[in-house]
């Protein structure tokens, strides 16, 4: 009975993950195939693996230019939102000022409040009129705005640090900005490298947002915009082999990073419960 | 003195975060408010016109067919992922070998571009040089070609990929709710001859009370937002069968993008109106559950 019950659970938890990591293998396979065994569909493993499938996707569907933009939407609004939230996390955690309740409560206010892509329109208006539309820094000032969930992590992460801590290095006579960034910001290093992933992982994965604002600008579009793009182009049937390709070029860097820590997405998930 | 600098220290550390989030978080929120009250086309004249683009929601039929697909949506999506991320918490809780890895796998679909997997999505899923049809063809599962993205099958379809993308993250939540029950009630419910099931329905789920409601009240509000990957999957089609009530909104808005198959004009005026009708829906639905499910939070 307990060997049969064992039994059925990892036939089950078996099956789970096979199901989970079946699309991802589907992709990092078939972006080693042609279009004709693409389509036809009757192998797993590619019969003759094509590698140059990556070398012409990234040439002549311009996987280059959508990666080099990835990474630049990316890695610029991951810097820019632990800049912003953190500076931001500091003075409310230590301290006291007017419209300080006011700022946290509009925080959490931009954090439930959805109403979809209508917000896309004015942010584009008001991109054109900081003439910022014709480059990529509108979409990175967008993402960076949105550093509410990065706010309150790195709130938590903050109070963890002794107060004792500033307080001796006012004595010392540093500055409070000094005691920030010298004493302050290098103990959030763990809290900051959380918010890091997350908040590359969201631009990484970003879509609607670089869609509307590279619709006609085919040179600023990212990964998954470039991605898609071909999904709807005429010829989708015969790039069936570049889009696993690109598919790959987008997941598996992400997936290098989970690799390494896994552990640290997982527990950020959790403790998000406990609020 | 000190005090006025300590403000002036205050106010500037925080005034990035504060410019940004009120020119791009609040300030277009705002802008919607005005703009559904106004007939706007995006280009043009902008006329007020008091409360008649609420008046034509209530008679919009493709708007509440969105609705409805919505709830299909959101409640298949439901009914599917939370008993499936409950149940692998609570056998990924036990010390078993290899539940690490396991965790890790399950939960590694929410890493990945809900736009980037659509994509890879459409290519399994496709009736046409489908890998999934090829497959269950050359195994002579099925005689022809299932069309998975058609009318029948397409809502089907677009819930099992939100599933796949979804019970890792709900497992996890879960799987720290777990956590907190302690050890011992187990210990002392097997020594009064409890087995297994029983201590799942009698100590697991109610001890659980409190973060299962969280848990699903997160689930519900993410499922009835959630419209990235129907949008590249099959953009709201075909007729209208998986047209959810944010891609409807998205559509007023950016009537051209997409497959390009544009059925609409652009209504940023209308669109703000039927924006805000969606935003309370899923304020009411969430206040309802909240009060609904009270029962659920009593345990402790």
């Amino acid at each position: 009975m307990k060997i049969a019950s064992r039994a059925v659970m990892w036939v089950f938890l078996l099956l789970v993950a096979f199901l989970t990591l079946f699309p991802v293998l589907i992709t990092i396979l078939g972006s080693f195939k042609t279009n004709a065994e693409l389509t036809a569909g009757a192998t797993v493993m590619p019969t003759i693996w094509q590698f140059s499938n990556y070398a012409e996707a990234w040439k002549q569907a311009n996987f280059s230019t959508y990666t080099v933009n990835s990474l630049f939407v990316a890695v610029t609004s991951t810097i820019g939102i632990l800049f912003v939230s953190s500076m931001a996390a500091y003075v409310v955690n230590r301290m006291e000022f007017p419209g300080k309740k006011a700022y946290v409560g509009m925080q959490a206010f931009t954090m439930f409040v959805a109403i979809g892509a209508v917000v896309l329109r004015p942010q584009f208006e008001l991109m054109i009129k900081l003439h910022l539309h014709n480059t990529l820094w509108g979409v990175v000032l967008i993402l960076i705005s949105a550093h509410a969930s990065a706010f309150f992590i790195l709130q938590s992460f903050m109070t963890g640090i002794p107060k004792e801590l500033d307080e001796a290095a006012r004595i010392d006579g540093c500055s409070r900005g000094r005691t920030f960034w010298t004493i302050v910001l290098p103990l959030l290093t763990p809290g900051l490298g959380v918010c890091a992933l997350f908040a590359f992982r969201g631009a990484w994965n970003e879509y609607l947002l670089p869609f509307v604002f590279t619709l006609s600008k085919p040179e600023l579009q990212t990964l998954t915009v470039g991605l898609a793009n071909l999904k709807y182009g005429v010829s989708a049937a015969s790039q069936t082999h570049y889009m696993m390709a690109g598919a790959c070029l987008s997941i598996l860097p992400i997936l290098v990073v989970y690799l390494f820590a896994n552990k640290s997405f997982m527990k950020m998930t959790a403790g998000s419960l406990k609020g | 003195m000190n005090k006025a600098k300590n403000l002036a220290f205050s106010y500037s550390y925080i005034l990035p975060s504060f410019i940004l989030t009120v020119v791009l978080g609040i300030y277009p929120i705002a802008w919607a408010m005005r703009y559904m009250f106004y007939d706007y086309k995006g280009y043009g004249a902008e006329k007020f016109i008091g409360l008649d683009n609420f008046t034509r929601v209530l008679k919009d039929h493709e708007f509440w067919n969105s609705v409805v697909n919505t709830f299909v949506y959101a409640g298949g999506k439901l009914v599917l992922s939370i008993p499936l991320a409950l149940i692998l918490a609570v056998l990924l809780n036990q010390r078993i070998r290899g539940r690490n890895l396991l965790r890790a796998i399950i939960f590694m679909p929410t890493i990945i571009s809900t736009a980037v997997m659509a994509v890879v999505f459409f290519t399994i899923f496709n009736s046409y040089n489908g890998i999934l049809n090829q497959f269950l063809m050359k195994y002579k599962l099925i005689g022809s070609a299932v069309d998975w993205l058609g009318v029948d099958y397409s809502m089907l379809t677009v819930i099992l990929v939100a599933v796949w993308g979804a019970v890792g993250n709900y497992m996890l939540l879960f799987l720290a709710g777990l956590q907190n029950i302690p050890e011992d009630v187990y210990e002392s419910s097997a020594l009064d001859g409890a087995n297994k099931l029983q201590q799942f329905r009698y100590i697991t789920i109610p001890m659980l009370g409190p973060v299962m409601q969280m848990i699903i009240m997160l689930a519900i509000i993410n499922a009835l937002k959630g419209y990235e990957s129907i949008m590249v999957m099959t953009d709201g089609g075909p007729v209208g069968k998986t047209n959810v009530m944010f891609l409807y909104v998205y559509k007023l808005f950016f009537p051209t993008a997409g497959s390009g198959a544009a059925t609409q004009i652009q209504e940023m005026g209308y669109g703000s109106a039927v924006a805000f009708v969606t935003a309370v829906i899923v304020g009411l639905i969430t206040i309802l559950y909240f009060y609904g499910s009270k029962r659920m939070s009593q345990y402790e």
